[in-house]
């Protein structure tokens, strides 16, 4: 028998990344445009476990034709959103892209091309081709479920927040980035957005005009980047 | 669990930071081990049944070739599987797309016969309004107990259906069924590894009914 795949290794961290989220209150949001079937599962999985005695947990499948939407109206900050997808799937990527705006976490899985750096919080990948890689998505997806349960008896880990991790602006290592904003609303000078911690005004005069649902790194009040492309 | 009163001048090699490394190592282990649990019973799974998927796909391409379409069926994550099979089929990677639907994606059916008539009903129902004697129906449990199942495969016995279970332990009430032609068994305890297995098993079935679908439109074409 062939060694597990890394991928089996790197559910651990994703494990207790999402079972601290849950016990913070989060709502996992489950979404696979190209294989539905996926995300519905994930979601039975945590809100009616198959363990009589595992706590339910809330958690939700987005199948409807606009997850942007969706989960832009829906998911509120801690949350986290699972997508299970190939590396090229638009849809996918984009609610990922802005899931910091929305202040959730992410988790990616997928096989195939890997995606680039960076595109999740946790990248849960199997080097397979995706058209034949539905048998091994659903043993993933059960064993985050099965770690996650086991991490949710370790109450003490699940609070602790490790100096070492970076956890929003007034991190050490990262209070000089910008922080990723979505925007609601905006006029020339000005616009509303939204970032993890909540709604805020800020300056766009570095950057020009922005239409809502733009993605900017703002910074002491005051848009520095625009995430958009040129001339879109 | 306890920790040095003055841990907290130290937060990096406090009793807790050292924990969750512990932890993560005993999950990942963890993981791996139940990956490998997985791959055997896969494995063990596969070979056992290769002679029964053959001869279910060749069953299933007669009825397709007859005009006949798949109705896929389960509850909760085995409802899920049957979706994922009806798309299998239905919208293949590649090969030749056979008609098939889940009768577990509805939730306006599911609810309307789950609350006008009991949770019993909710697939046989759907095989009476829409299933006829050339279709097929697919059916998961992991117990092999479900009575909704049981009761959509005893209405296809009645509408001349061929009939395929997906079961797991040692088979429950489907292993003996008489109004299943081809019953598949994952034989685990574990809900989680059956439902693993039986996704590898119906895309075993996938690939032969695909390679049935060729041999046999081969025949049709130099007829």
């Amino acid at each position: 028998m062939t060694p597990a795949p890394a991928v089996a290794r790197d559910l651990a961290p994703a494990a207790l990344a999402l079972a601290r989220r849950f016990a913070a209150g989060a709502t996992l949001w489950c979404l696979s445009p190209q294989w539905p079937s996926h995300a519905a599962h994930v979601a039975v999985e945590f809100v009616h476990p198959v363990i009589v005695g595992k706590q339910a947990l809330p958690a939700e499948a987005v199948t409807a034709p606009d997850p942007v939407a969706v989960l832009r109206a829906n998911v509120r900050s801690g949350d986290v959103i699972l997508a299970i997808s190939d590396a090229r799937n638009h849809v996918v990527a984009d609610v990922l892209r802005r899931a910091g705006a929305w202040g959730a976490d992410t988790i990616w899985v997928g096989a195939g091309e890997r995606p680039t750096a960076g595109a999740a919080g946790h990248v849960l990948w199997l080097d397979c081709d995706a058209a034949g890689a539905g048998p091994l998505f659903v043993r993933i997806y059960h064993l985050l479920w099965e770690l996650a349960h086991v991490c949710l008896e370790h109450k003490g880990l699940l609070a602790a927040t490790d100096p070492t991790e970076c956890d929003g602006p007034v991190c050490i290592t990262c209070s000089d980035e910008g922080r990723l904003a979505e925007v609601l609303s905006a006029d020339d000078d000005e616009a509303t957005v939204r970032t993890a911690e909540g709604r805020e005004r800020v300056d766009i005069t570095l950057l020009g005009p922005a239409r809502p649902g733009d993605l900017l790194l703002v910074h002491a009040g005051t848009a520095i980047t625009s995430l958009e492309e040129e001339g879109r | 669990m306890t920790t040095e009163p003055t841990a907290f001048l130290y937060p990096f090699i406090d009793s807790e930071e050292r924990d969750k490394e512990g932890l993560l190592v005993d999950l990942a282990r963890s993981a791996e081990e139940k990956w490998g649990e997985s791959d055997r019973l896969t494995a063990e799974t596969l070979a056992r049944c290769d002679q029964q998927v053959h001869d279910a796909a060749a069953a299933i391409v007669e009825r397709v070739r007859d005009g006949g379409r798949i109705f896929t069926f389960g509850n909760g994550g085995s409802a899920t599987d049957a979706g994922a099979a009806a798309q299998q089929f239905s919208s293949p990677p590649h090969g030749e797309a056979v008609p098939a639907r889940s009768l577990a994606d509805a939730p306006s059916i599911l609810t309307a016969l789950a609350n006008d008539i009991g949770v019993a009903a909710v697939f046989s129902r759907q095989l009476i309004a829409c299933a006829g004697r050339a279709d097929v129906a697919v059916g998961f449990s992991t117990s092999g107990g479900s009575e909704n199942v049981l009761a959509a495969f005893g209405e296809a016995r009645r509408r001349g259906m061929l009939t395929i279970g997906f079961s797991g332990y040692e088979g429950g009430r489907m292993a003996t069924c008489p109004d299943i032609d081809h019953c598949f068994i994952a034989r685990s305890d574990s809900v989680h590894r059956i439902q693993e297995a039986q996704a590898a098993l119906l895309d075993a079935l996938w690939g032969a009914v695909q390679q049935e679908l060729a041999r046999t439109s081969f025949q049709e074409a130099s007829l």
